[in-house]
């Protein structure tokens, strides 16, 4: 039922919901690239960030599918409930990198704006697929998946150097995740909206 | 001993397999043997290459049961002979970000005209075979360009995820080329463009006939 202005009970059909959030998960990645790339070039020239990321993320305790065959085994349910942990798992880090990331010395604003829109866009994201979620598994929406971030200490480091790398550490992951979340939704789409068949 | 040969280039096709190429180094002339070796991030274990022989001379190729994405893997290359040996600088790779598909297939040019007898020009074309974009596990975007045959500056139009474009402002009497290519959107590389396509826009083809 298209929503006519000003209806009450208007609700989205599951094609108009998963249209929006694979939009909105899409548009989350490209900021997650867009930061990750400018953090990098501002700070991370010459300091080997990446040797110390390696394996290194808050969410890594989750199991995600790494290659077709594993994201296709499993179960829509399954696939939806470990996106749905992973955004809530990131929900409480990228609430403080917004804070945190006003404090990096010279920072530049484009890294502020999309470090506040990120965190708006993520929320975002993470209402619409409650609402998925809980019109598929008709009202209910489990959270037994999440992952626990402790990194707010590091994040606030006296020495800039360790400081900084947190940051580094912080966005690659987040980088990660969320290319990992726009491609399970964007199987999710094809396979519940489009019979598979895109 | 050999020197250390050098890891140029790994692609994946279609988000399921890659495959990386090495140089060998100088070898004196003697017989020399090379090994790869890889581990993945998180991991302890070293492997061996599982597939010397599918993608050609100095190459490695991962099927499907070997390749993983979002994570990254170590790989080295040992060159050794009678001599010594000597071991390739590490290559770090993330499958996700080496995706290069194969050019897009089946390009069609057909000459329309709307019901009102504005004349345009539809293309259509589908995706390279090998990348299964119907799952959803990967996301292609495209990309044209066309030129007038005799013209030098290419006018190159980003389509998105859709497979068929419309135009509406080409040169009656002129003979264009058109090709294709595409990228898996976010991460990876364009592929080649598509073969040459020709289409002769008749003279009669005026625009002003609305």
């Amino acid at each position: 039922p298209i929503c006519s202005n000003g209806s009450v009970n208007c609700q989205l059909s599951l094609r108009e919901l998963f249209d929006r959030v694979v939009k909105l998960s899409h548009l989350v990645h490209f900021l997650s690239s867009e930061i990750f790339n400018e953090f990098n070039e501002h700070y991370g020239q010459g300091r080997h960030f990446i040797a110390r990321a390696v394996n290194s993320c808050h969410t890594s305790t989750l199991t995600t599918p790494e290659d077709k065959e594993q994201a296709q085994q499993i179960h829509h349910e399954d696939l939806l409930n470990l996106v749905l942990g992973m955004l809530r798992s990131w929900n409480d880090p990228l609430i403080h990198l917004a804070s945190e990331v006003q404090r990096i010395k010279e920072a530049p604003d484009t890294i502020l704006r999309k470090a506040v829109e990120i965190e708006e866009k993520n929320k975002r994201l993470l209402e619409g697929m409650e609402k998925i979620v809980g019109r598929i598994n008709s009202g209910e929406v489990g959270n037994e998946i999440y992952s626990q971030w402790e990194g707010l200490p590091s994040l606030q480091l006296a020495d800039e150097d360790s400081r900084l790398s947190a940051f580094y550490n912080l966005l690659h992951c987040f980088h990660r995740d969320s290319h990992k979340i726009d491609n399970y939704l964007k199987l999710l789409k094809c396979r519940l909206i489009h019979g598979s068949n895109c | 001993p050999p020197e250390k040969p050098t890891i140029i280039k790994c692609r994946s096709p279609e988000k399921e397999t890659f495959t990386c190429w090495w140089k060998p180094g100088p070898d004196g002339g003697q017989p020399t043997n090379y090994t790869l070796l890889y581990s993945k991030e998180g991991e302890e274990q070293v492997y061996e290459c599982p597939d010397y022989r599918t993608a050609g001379p100095n190459s490695c190729y991962f099927d499907k049961k070997h390749t993983s994405f979002w994570t990254i893997y170590n790989i080295t290359v040992k060159a050794t002979n009678e001599m010594g040996s000597n071991i390739s600088d590490p290559h770090y790779v993330d499958v996700t970000y080496i995706v290069q598909p194969d050019p897009p297939v089946n390009v069609t040019l057909e000459l329309k005209k709307t019901i009102n007898r504005k004349p345009y020009l539809v293309l259509t074309w589908s995706p390279p075979p090998l990348a299964d974009v119907r799952s959803g596990w990967l996301t292609l975007e495209y990309e044209l360009r066309l030129k007038p045959e005799e013209g030098e500056e290419w006018e190159t139009i980003f389509v998105g995820q859709q497979t068929q474009y419309k135009m509406f402002s080409l040169n009656p009497g002129k003979k264009y080329i058109v090709q294709i290519h595409c990228k898996p959107d976010h991460h990876g590389s364009w592929s080649e463009w598509t073969s040459e396509k020709y289409v002769q826009i008749p003279t009669d083809f005026r625009v002003k006939d609305m």
